[in-house]
């Protein structure tokens, strides 16, 4: 009697909940694109997202809540794991995505390499997989990206722009990020760092690849960048300027600088985090290079939808109006080759990120990254940047 | 820095020494000898870098970022020192700290204007904000000590359990976000030039630290005479007083060698209407609150393990749980009261830790739990319980401490400076039970 009740009950929340996910409304234009992108879906699709940490931002408070919200606008369900920075973690939860029934994986790999087995079980069940801001070396992947190359030149430019001679000091991440090990260095170089460098006009302080930061530690950064700035004081030179190459680790610079009582010399940074946004309006960065989470959030879920549909991924489009035009690949709407490092040709969505400096911090306000109050927080109003006033 | 184990009454005859060797005129100064290597040990570690880096290594300023670099791990090290040596483990320390920093940050930026209606201008709010720190501190403390002593969870599982899920707190609390803008008065606590004390009351402080030693040596000497215990030679009296106060006083004279870089400096001139003099103004910065906090835990935590009731309760459950608890001792309640303690020292480092950065980011203090039980071990505590000492595991802190940032003058990535950091730690434990068995 008991377990006949209880299937009753399950069976009547089970159409409760189908019918909440059908009526949602597909308010903003985003969700109602992307709504008819799903339209013609037979079965229900689930997308499993298997994501490696919430330990930075972004990740919780802008690519979550889009792509979800796509995936849900489309008539699809949203599953996801969050692996806690371990990469062993990530293997159980994507063999946890595979058998809750997910049909189409989206994976932001802790690590591009022990991901590779559970690449291969979604390929043995026939699931597609889309590489989720970070690369993972298999032909068989749609990669979806911001252009981490493009994010490398734009922070280069800006600083090289404001600093063309001097001595530089370069703060990367986590060695094991190809991100940090290959992209952005690539970005600095085409900004012109390597000319740079040979012709003398720029000296690199702390040897030719900088200093890395385990796991992105904001700490580790501090720590480091103290060491940096004290032995250019021993050596009698100045600290000129200070490519980081993400927030976290220009969020500790920041600190080591004040600790040492040094001076901002510009500073780089990427992700728009709100600590380092109010930095660039105090003046203390002088670069945030932004990557509009929101929107890689949004074409991740399009592109989930149309792979569950049985689109090929040669054929995907993103659909017209989902993105910001300045953030939208400059390639087009079509997926895009991409040659990786290892040379393995993937197709792929490269969005475009946007340079914020003190001049253009509107920008964060429009895209909702951070509130005025937070940006301006501190901020004297004498010398307050635009968006301040 | 003898141990309550050692001071066994012997005879009260003081037997002259059989031969005048090094070895033994060590002996005779009853010092440490596991501490003194360790000081050789750091002395070595600090001259090899200075040699390696051309003479630039061994400066004041260096050596008062390695210091405060090191404070974090050394005050939450004294506490694991005591959790050891009861034959427990508390490897939740790391998001202790990562929890109450993140509660500084957000009581300060948050919390307390918008809830608790305490605006920028209410009075002492860093103590406030310092003191519901500390009783978060010990509040988690005294959960996991209540799990472990009453309800009998081994303290690995409780405090690993502890680990991941207060760590995920953390995450809660902020929704992911990195926090920042703490009130200028708690920043000092994380050091730099203006969070130091200034260079008189260095001079002063070292003075006033220098007369305690020599009434310490004067009446121990006039105690043991009392008792009829051995006493030291007259010439070990004085040496041990003129090197305790030379050491505090050398340091003193180094930290004052550390001055405000010269940017600062001028601003300062140049706010305050002072002329700067050719040569640039020269203001020492002395010793850094963070140091001052870590020297007056030590100092503490070794008065409370040597001295107190508390502290013997913990050697003797550490030397033997069965003899301890049939001696009458509350031996549950001690346990407790030693996670309570950590509680307590990781809210310290947890204060340290977010004003050093000017807030705080979800990774803070992430990875502590294995620097600091390194430092407690390096430091010549036993996981046999039972043994180790508070100073031991400060010197264990600072030993580490400088062969990472010595590293990462060096240029030396971390990755090189991880293998370096394992490597020691083998070592010096192998290098201890080596001692130990040879010594037995």
């Amino acid at each position: 009697m008991l377990i006949r009740k209880l299937a009753a009950i399950t069976a009547v929340a089970a159409i409760a909940l189908a019918a909440c996910t059908s009526q949602s409304p597909g308010a903003s234009t985003a969700a109602s694109v992307a709504a008819s992108v799903a339209a013609s879906a037979g079965a229900p699709c689930t997308v499993g997202v298997s994501w490696n940490n919430f330990q930075q931002p972004r990740w919780a408070a802008h690519d979550e809540p889009n792509l979800k919200s796509t995936v849900e606008a489309g008539g699809g369900k949203y599953i996801s794991a969050d692996a806690n920075l371990s990469s062993e973690q990530q293997l159980t939860d994507v063999d946890t995505l595979i058998s809750k029934g997910a049909n189409v994986l989206v994976l932001l790999a802790q690590d591009n390499k022990a991901i590779l087995p559970a690449l291969k079980k979604a390929k043995d069940a026939g699931i597609p997989v889309i590489a989720y801001d970070r690369l993972i070396e298999d032909p068989s992947i749609l990669y979806l990206t911001f252009d981490n190359v493009l994010v490398g030149k734009a922070e280069a430019t800006a600083i090289l722009t404001k600093v063309p001679k001097g001595n530089y000091v370069l703060i990367t991440g986590d060695p094991g990020d190809p991100n940090a090990s290959t992209f952005l260095p690539q970005g600095w170089d085409q900004a012109g760092l390597k000319d740079k460098v040979a012709s003398g006009d720029i000296v690199l302080l702390n040897g030719p690849k900088g200093t890395a930061t385990d796991a992105w530690k904001t700490e580790k950064a501090q720590a480091n960048m103290e060491a940096i700035i004290d032995k250019a004081v021993a050596d009698g030179k100045k600290i000129d300027a200070i490519l980081a190459e993400n927030d976290s680790t220009a969020l500790g610079v920041v600190a080591a600088l004040t600790a040492k009582s040094y001076g901002f010399p510009p500073l780089s940074g990427q992700d728009g985090d709100p600590a380092n946004l109010n930095n660039v309006a105090l003046g203390k960065q002088y670069v945030d290079v932004f990557k509009n989470a929101n929107e890689l959030g949004k074409a991740a879920g399009a592109a989930a939808l149309a792979l569950c549909n049985g689109t090929a991924m040669a054929d995907l489009k993103l659909p017209a109006g989902l993105l910001d035009p300045t953030v939208a690949p400059a390639a087009g709407l079509s997926a895009q080759d991409f040659t990786t490092p290892n040379g393995t040709v993937v197709k792929s969505f490269i969005l475009q990120p946007t340079p914020l400096t003190a001049d253009t911090l509107q920008t964060a306000i429009d895209a909702k990254q951070i509130s005025k109050a937070d940006l301006c927080k501190g901020v004297d109003p004498a010398s307050a940047p635009a968006a301040c006033k | 820095m003898t141990n309550v184990a050692d001071a066994t009454p012997v005879s009260s005859e003081v037997k002259p020494p059989a031969r005048t060797s090094f070895r033994s005129l060590l002996a005779q100064t009853e010092v440490d000898l596991r501490l003194f290597g360790m000081l050789v040990a750091l002395a070595a570690i600090l001259l090899t870098f200075n040699v390696l880096s051309g003479g630039t290594f061994f400066r004041p300023t260096n050596m008062v970022t390695l210091a405060v670099q090191a404070t974090g791990v050394a005050i939450i090290a004294t506490g694991m020192v005591m959790v050891i040596v009861s034959r427990n483990i508390d490897l939740s320390v790391g998001s202790v700290v990562g929890v109450v920093a993140m509660t500084y940050a957000l009581l300060m930026t948050d919390w307390m204007p918008n809830v608790l209606g305490m605006g920028v201008d209410f009075p002492f709010r860093w103590v406030i904000a310092l003191g519901l720190g500390v009783g978060l501190g010990a509040a988690i403390g005294a959960l996991q000590g209540f799990i472990i002593a009453y309800v009998g969870v081994p303290s690995f599982i409780v405090t690993l359990g502890g680990l991941l899920s207060i760590r995920g707190v953390v995450w809660y609390l902020s929704s992911g976000a990195a926090v920042s803008g703490l009130d200028d008065s708690f920043q000092l606590i994380g050091g730099g030039a203006q969070g130091s004390i200034g260079g008189t009351a260095t001079w002063i402080l070292g003075i006033v630290a220098c007369l305690p030693i020599i009434a310490l040596l004067i009446s121990g000497r006039r105690q043991r005479r009392r008792y009829g215990f051995p006493v030291r030679p007259v010439w070990a009296e004085a040496l041990l007083g003129v090197i305790g106060c030379g050491a505090v006083l050398g340091l003193a004279a180094f930290a004052n060698a550390n001055l405000w870089p010269q940017g600062l400096a001028n601003r300062y001139a140049a706010e305050h209407g002072i002329p700067i003099p050719a040569g640039g103004l020269h203001i020492s910065t002395g010793l850094p609150y963070p140091i001052i906090l870590l020297v007056g835990v030590t100092l503490v935590m070794t008065w409370m393990a040597t001295r107190r009731r508390f502290g013997r309760y913990v050697y003797a459950y550490g030397g033997n749980p069965d003899a301890a608890e049939l001696a009458g001792i509350n031996t549950r309640w001690t346990i407790l009261k030693t996670y309570v303690l950590m509680g307590v020292l990781c809210a310290l480092a947890a204060a340290i830790a977010a004003a050093r950065l000017n807030g705080s980011t979800l990774d803070v203090g992430s990875g502590y739990e294995l620097y600091v039980i390194a430092a407690a071990v390096v430091g010549g505590t036993s996981f046999a319980g039972g043994i180790g000492t508070i100073p031991g595991a400060v010197l264990g802190a600072f030993v580490m401490q400088s062969l990472a940032y010595g590293l990462s003058f060096m240029g030396v990535n971390s990755p090189g400076q991880n293998v370096v950091a394992g490597i020691v730690l083998i070592l010096a434990v192998g290098f201890d039970s080596f001692n130990r068995r040879r010594g037995s």
